[in-house]
């Protein structure tokens, strides 16, 4: 059989010669060839990663499918968890019938929304006082860091004791100033808890929106600002059309992860109120927890899991989005 | 400081009869090492100090003491509510353990009581759980149910069954098979300040008679303070909590179940009958109508009532005779004038037996601890060294050590303790003991049931914090906590 011959990009002839084995197999499998010739090249790069891959696969994708599993039985918390039944579906439609669950997830939406919201202009703002030189800025700035660095548990006690309704600091300097005839009540109260927990969380993260603005603002071209100054813009003028569409995509990133994180924070309001009183602070996750290991509904947990872990799948899919379209933007810059 | 008569006090109660009968009914009932129907102050005295016993010879005999082994043990362990006194008897134990067992190789971890069966029930799961575990009273029947503990009865590590509270002997016991033995039992006592009473109008030296008259007394010490009456615990998954409300709940003719009784089958749930809701209704006039106890009940727990006790800011809870020490503890620790503010309340911390409901019932938790070996399928390695267990089991349920453990806040659950030195010593030294003790014939166990836990720290809290916060009238809550209750026992 003649090699088959080509031309390049110049016209220039060039011959590939292959053998009779070699070319039956690529007219075989005339799709996968090719990927499997990348992965053949890139042989030695799967090995280094294979470890990491096999150590994935079972503390992240055996957790996953079993919980996946698990949501379809019915677990008896008087019965071992190898004495459950197939129910299908039944669990989730329990959950999605159950006054709690909707509930619960009313204020999983206030306290992800309003924490990150607000956590986000808070540090944005901060950020943005922070980038101009004064004198302590760099003092300042270790100071607002520090409640992003202590421990959440410690945070969260201290808070409890701030808060406190009957001995809190805060409601000691209301009454203390006549301000209040009694300590207000922010974390026994069902209207209230929710509201004072969102801001002990704000207070924790914004920090972490302060530094990733922080970040964001020092990639913002110096002379693009310098230009329109010199053009007239004032300064909202300035931020608006120069800083503001450079820090998009950090923007989008820095949301998108304080979203997966609210939505996953479990320290706070479980140390704080234990999703009390009356369940008034009861999020997905504190939910999840009491369900499992206090009252062992495994199958229930798990189909809760289930819709948490799908959202936050949605959540991280916007993530990966939002840095590809950083590293789009990077490459085309 | 008030002298109350508590012997006769005993003596009186109308109901007294039935709980003793409850707590004595079982059929393995022989001759118990002391004398339960002439249970009173003045009877313990008399046995107090009257025998020796041998700890490490008597546990010699179960697992020779240069035995060479290993053992993995959890426990529920001291937490922030207790005082220094009975940390220093954990470590001596572990100490003596060692010392006494120089080849077991112990690896003990200590739990607090809230977070215990979390963390137990996670373990099992993966089958990673210790050879021996103590466990709180509720917890017992839960994983016997499940098959996870093995047998194991007192006469498995040298001691009677008879030797045991009888009552505590029924928290072990799940469809007639004795699967733990109990380290400690207790119930407890009103407490009250003397000065607060005095200032408030009521008589310093008499505790509220009834239930209805805490609501009074509590009111009318708001009004005229300012400050909180009574202790009020609401929060959830706190043990707290139940061992508050549950005699309250008793003591007005309601319950869970029929527990209460001599007899209880547990087959009717009574949450949602007029008794219980007078009871919760007593509740909710302190927390939502008069206003008069802390605000911070529902996310609070004993520990956080103890500092508003000594800062002269509470004037009533009920707690263990532990909390004259804890008091003493936290005023070690003040600074200033609020030293001499803590003195002062100390010294008008007054102890009385726990008030009884309208038709003069008086009941109490009868709490305490239990401690059992694990099937080796569930535990880490899948090997149980059973005379290590057995070893651990009998010097913790020992009349000594199971003595000195509770030498604070609790008492001996091997009877025998009673009649130790160390019992007289405590006497003497731990005030306002006698008023703990007499409560033991008021005991009630908490319903010997796989479902208890969930019972008492979730549902029952939940009932109390969906009618104080408003989230439900009273009959609503009481009404959704039986729904719960039989959803729970229906098995969904």
């Amino acid at each position: 059989m003649a090699p088959p011959v080509r031309s390049d990009e110049q016209g220039h002839a060039t011959v590939t010669i292959v053998t009779g084995k070699a070319e039956a197999r690529r007219r075989l499998q005339p799709g996968r060839s090719g990927t499997l010739r990348k992965i053949w090249e890139h042989r030695a790069d799967y090995a280094y990663v294979l470890p990491a891959i096999a150590v994935m696969l079972m503390v992240i994708a055996y957790p996953i499918y079993y919980t996946i599993e698990l949501s379809f039985f019915k677990t008896p918390p008087g019965l071992q968890l190898r004495d459950k039944t197939f129910i299908g579906f039944d669990n989730y439609t329990a959950i999605l019938t159950s006054q709690v669950f909707w509930k619960v997830t009313w204020n999983t939406l206030i306290w992800t929304l309003g924490s990150t919201f607000i956590s986000f202009v808070l540090g944005f703002a901060t950020a943005l006082a922070l980038h101009r030189d004064f004198i302590g800025r760099g003092v300042l700035r270790a100071i607002l860091i520090i409640p992003w660095v202590i421990s959440a548990v410690a945070a969260s006690y201290i808070w409890k004791w701030i808060y406190h309704s009957d001995f809190g600091i805060i409601g000691a300097v209301l009454v203390g100033l006549g301000l209040a005839d009694r300590p207000p009540n922010f974390i026994d109260n069902v209207s209230t808890v929710l509201p004072s927990l969102i801001v002990v969380n704000i207070w924790r993260e914004f920090p972490f929106a302060m530094i990733m603005m922080m970040a964001g603002l020092q990639t913002v071209p110096d002379q693009l600002l310098r230009a329109a100054k010199v053009d007239g813009a004032s300064a909202w003028q300035r931020f608006w059309h120069v800083t503001f569409p450079h820090l998009r995509n950090v923007s989008v990133v820095t949301m998108l992860l304080l979203a997966v994180a609210n939505f996953n924070s479990f320290i706070i309001p479980w140390i704080m109120t234990g999703g009390g009183p009356s369940n008034a602070s009861h999020i997905w996750i504190t939910h999840i927890y009491e369900l499992a290991f206090g009252r062992q509904r495994w199958g229930v947990a798990s189909a809760y899991s289930v819709l948490l872990f799908l959202i936050l799948m949605t959540l991280g899919y916007f993530y990966v989005r939002a840095l590809s379209g950083n590293e789009r933007n990077e490459g085309s810059a | 400081m008030t002298r109350i008569k508590l012997g006769s006090a005993v003596l009186r109660g109308t109901v007294v009869g039935v709980l003793m009968a409850s707590l004595m009914s079982t059929s393995a009932l022989g001759a118990p090492p002391v004398d339960l129907s002439k249970w009173s102050p003045e009877y313990v005295r008399s046995i107090a100090g009257t025998q020796d016993f041998d700890t490490a010879g008597d546990c010699a005999k179960v697992t020779p003491l240069d035995y060479k082994g290993r053992l993995t043990f959890w426990y529920q362990g001291v937490f922030e509510g207790d005082p220094d006194l009975l940390r220093q008897y954990y470590k001596d134990f572990f100490e003596t353990f060692r010392k006494t067992y120089p080849n077991i190789q112990l690896e003990e971890q200590a739990l607090t009581y809230n977070d215990l069966l979390d963390k137990f029930r996670t373990a099992l799961l993966g089958n990673a759980a210790p050879m021996a575990v103590r466990l709180q009273i509720l917890g017992g029947t839960e994983f016997a149910s499940k098959g996870y503990l093995q047998p194991l009865k007192p006469e498995d590590v040298g001691y009677s069954t008879e030797d045991f509270w009888p009552g505590a002997m029924k928290a072990v016991t799940w469809e007639g098979v004795t699967y733990g033995i109990p380290t400690n039992n207790e119930t407890m006592a009103f407490i009250w300040n003397a000065d607060i009473f005095n200032r408030a109008g009521l008589d310093p030296d008499k505790a509220p008679a009834t239930w209805d008259d805490v609501v009074k007394y509590s009111k009318q010490i708001h009004d005229k303070l300012g400050i909180a009456g009574y202790g009020l615990v609401a929060r959830k998954n706190a043990g707290n909590t139940p061992y508050r409300f549950m005699p309250q709940l008793w003591a007005y003719g309601g319950g869970v179940f029929d527990e209460a009784t001599a007899n209880p089958t547990y087959k009717q749930v009574e949450l949602d009958s007029p008794q219980s809701k007078a009871a919760l209704q007593a509740s909710y006039d302190m927390y939502v109508r008069d206003k008069s106890v802390p605000v911070s009940a529902l996310t609070n727990q004993q520990a956080d009532n103890q500092p508003l006790f000594v800062a002269g800011q509470l004037g009533m809870m009920i707690s263990h005779p532990s909390d004259y020490n804890v008091m003493l503890d936290l005023q070690k620790k003040a600074t200033g004038t609020d030293k001499d503010k803590a003195q002062t309340v100390i010294d008008n911390m007054r102890y009385g037996l726990i008030p009884t409901g309208p038709d003069g019932k008086r009941a109490v938790v009868f709490g305490g601890s239990n401690i059992h070996i694990l099937k080796p399928e569930y535990v880490e390695g899948g090997k149980v060294d059973e005379p290590a267990a057995k070893a651990i089991i009998c010097m913790w349920t020992s009349p000594e050590w199971s003595l000195k453990m509770a030498y604070a806040g609790s008492n001996p659950g091997n009877l025998n303790g009673f009649k130790t030195k160390w019992m007289k010593e405590r006497l003497d030294n731990i005030k306002f003991l006698d008023v703990t003790t007499s409560m033991l014939p008021y005991g009630i166990p908490f319903p010997a049931l796989p479902q208890a836990p969930e019972i008492m720290n979730i549902i029952v809290p939940d009932m109390l914090q969906n009618a104080l916060t408003g989230a439900m009238t009273v009959d609503q809550a009481a009404d959704d906590a039986a729904q719960k209750v039989k959803d729970l026992m229906g098995g969904l």
